[in-house]
């Protein structure tokens, strides 16, 4: 009769709305997200007013540490033949062909595999005289190569340890006796994806990545030997700015 | 009895339990916002002059009246890293002094010094006044027409529209040469850091200047620098 019913709780919530909004923040993270591309080093780029955008394909990327080593990033078209790992086999080829000729007495020869170990490389810098120990040190223990990449750990070539000190580069004013890194970037200009050489000559095919706190004279000497090179048109990576007015 | 219990059917709850989705998703959501990066550097395009030796000739024909030279300078800590909101910057108008002026530079040294960081609280690099005095022209003429973009006077209907042709009209008084606009040398000594260069490469963007260059230092430049500091120093 006058019993109070006392209703029975239900203490387990409904979660499928939850659900539903995570579902839809991971589709939105997925869709977003370009991936970190791991670099040897990393730096702070100086912010600027600038809104341009760094474009996602066909890019050759100077990467400057402030003590002035020197890394190559490449990446290929989003959509065509040239795909990125491509794009690097290309590269390599052709600067093998190029740094056999200029030291004859020493060349590099390298096989298959260790192209396409060289492939999957984000960024490289090593001078080319140690690039195949280094390939093969990357087929075997990626971490350790990226180490030596850092020059953290030294690489060993035939019993001897060699510490690496990104790719050789010096003020040279004479294109026709290029440094390493001019014949880098003369191979890079000379592959077989179009694209990538025309964005190059309007400009936007190469971008400079240097610490804020690098000093001027070590992106003095990268800029030089692009000048060098006939490429006088760059560009300059920096973080956005937010001007105060 | 026994019959009707036979005949019940369990009733299933329907519902499924989603909390275990629920954390997998959070999980998942978790390591792409910890893996991506949302802001994409931007870029300055720079296009420097090339080492053929006609060009030069042609570039140092600049009228004396319109050119402007700055030198960065910095300083370098014991790592050999500069320090980027430490700096000074030097500065003077027309073309570097040659034969007599040279020999007079230490009474008349048009080279003036500023330090190049936040002048007088103002949040600005001091840059910016001698710059936007150089090319008042041209931003004057900007500024107005940055009124008129923001009121939407171009295409009151098209957003797009407006902004295009802002862009053009703001591209003609750049280049135009009628009004008075400085040729801007940028030089850096080797303790300027990176940052420094580019945040004036970026002033010259802010205020609109069309026509500048980057250089090397030469022996003048220094002599004038050490001339200066040297007066500072007396005083």
């Amino acid at each position: 009769m006058g019993k109070v019913k006392i209703k029975k709780k239900e203490t387990r919530i409904d979660m499928t709305a939850m659900s539903d909004v995570t579902v839809l923040l991971l589709t939105f993270f997925m869709l977003t997200s370009t991936f970190l591309q791991k670099e040897p080093v990393t730096v702070i780029t100086p912010p600027s007013v600038s809104e341009e955008k760094v474009p996602d394909q066909n890019l050759l990327s100077v990467l400057v540490s402030p003590e002035g080593k020197v890394f190559l990033a490449v990446t290929g078209s989003k959509d065509s033949t040239f795909k990125s790992e491509t794009v690097r086999a290309d590269l390599l080829k052709k600067m093998a062909a190029e740094y056999n000729q200029a030291h004859p007495s020493a060349p590099v020869n390298l096989n298959k595999k260790e192209v396409e170990t060289f492939s999957k490389m984000p960024a490289f810098g090593v001078p080319f005289k140690y690039i195949q120990p280094w390939l093969q040190l990357a087929a075997k223990d990626m971490t350790l190569a990226d180490k030596v990449l850092e020059g953290e750990e030294p690489l060993s070539v035939g019993g001897q340890k060699v510490k690496l000190t990104g790719i050789p580069i010096d003020m040279n004013e004479d294109p026709n006796k290029p440094n390493e890194f001019q014949m880098w970037v003369r191979a890079a200009y000379n592959n077989d994806n179009e694209e990538l050489k025309n964005a190059m000559v309007k400009g936007k095919g190469i971008a400079i990545k240097a610490d804020q706190t690098t000093p001027y004279s070590v992106v003095n000497v990268v800029m030089d030997n692009l000048q060098t090179m006939k490429m006088n048109k760059f560009s300059l990576m920096t973080a956005l700015k937010t001007e105060e007015e | 009895m026994a019959k009707k219990d036979k005949s019940r059917q369990k009733k299933f709850d329907t519902r499924i339990d989603f909390t275990p989705m629920v954390d997998m998703n959070m999980l998942l959501i978790t390591f792409f916002m910890l893996c991506t990066t949302m802001i994409k550097s931007q870029t300055l395009q720079i296009s420097l002059p090339s080492n053929e030796k006609v060009e030069k000739e042609q570039q140092n024909k600049v009228k004396q009246s319109e050119a402007v030279t700055i030198i960065i300078d910095g300083k370098v800590d014991d790592k050999g890293l500069s320090k980027p909101d430490e700096g000074m910057l030097y500065y003077f108008d027309g073309m570097p002094p040659t034969g007599e002026e040279l020999k007079n530079l230490t009474v008349a040294n048009p080279m003036k010094q500023i330090e190049f960081g936040n002048k007088t609280g103002g949040a600005y690099p001091a840059v910016r006044e001698i710059l936007r005095e150089r090319n008042k022209a041209v931003v004057e003429k900007i500024e107005a027409l940055k009124k008129d973009w923001k009121e939407m006077k171009f295409d009151p209907n098209s957003e797009e529209k407006n902004d295009s042709i802002y862009q053009v009209k703001a591209k003609a008084i750049r280049n135009d040469s009628t009004l008075k606009r400085p040729v801007v040398i940028i030089k850096a000594t080797p303790n300027a850091s990176y940052a420094h260069v580019v945040s004036v490469l970026d002033e010259m963007q802010i205020n609109n200047i069309s026509r500048y260059q980057i250089d090397r230092i030469n022996q003048v430049d220094s002599a004038m620098m050490i001339l200066l500091q040297g007066k500072d120093v007396g005083k």
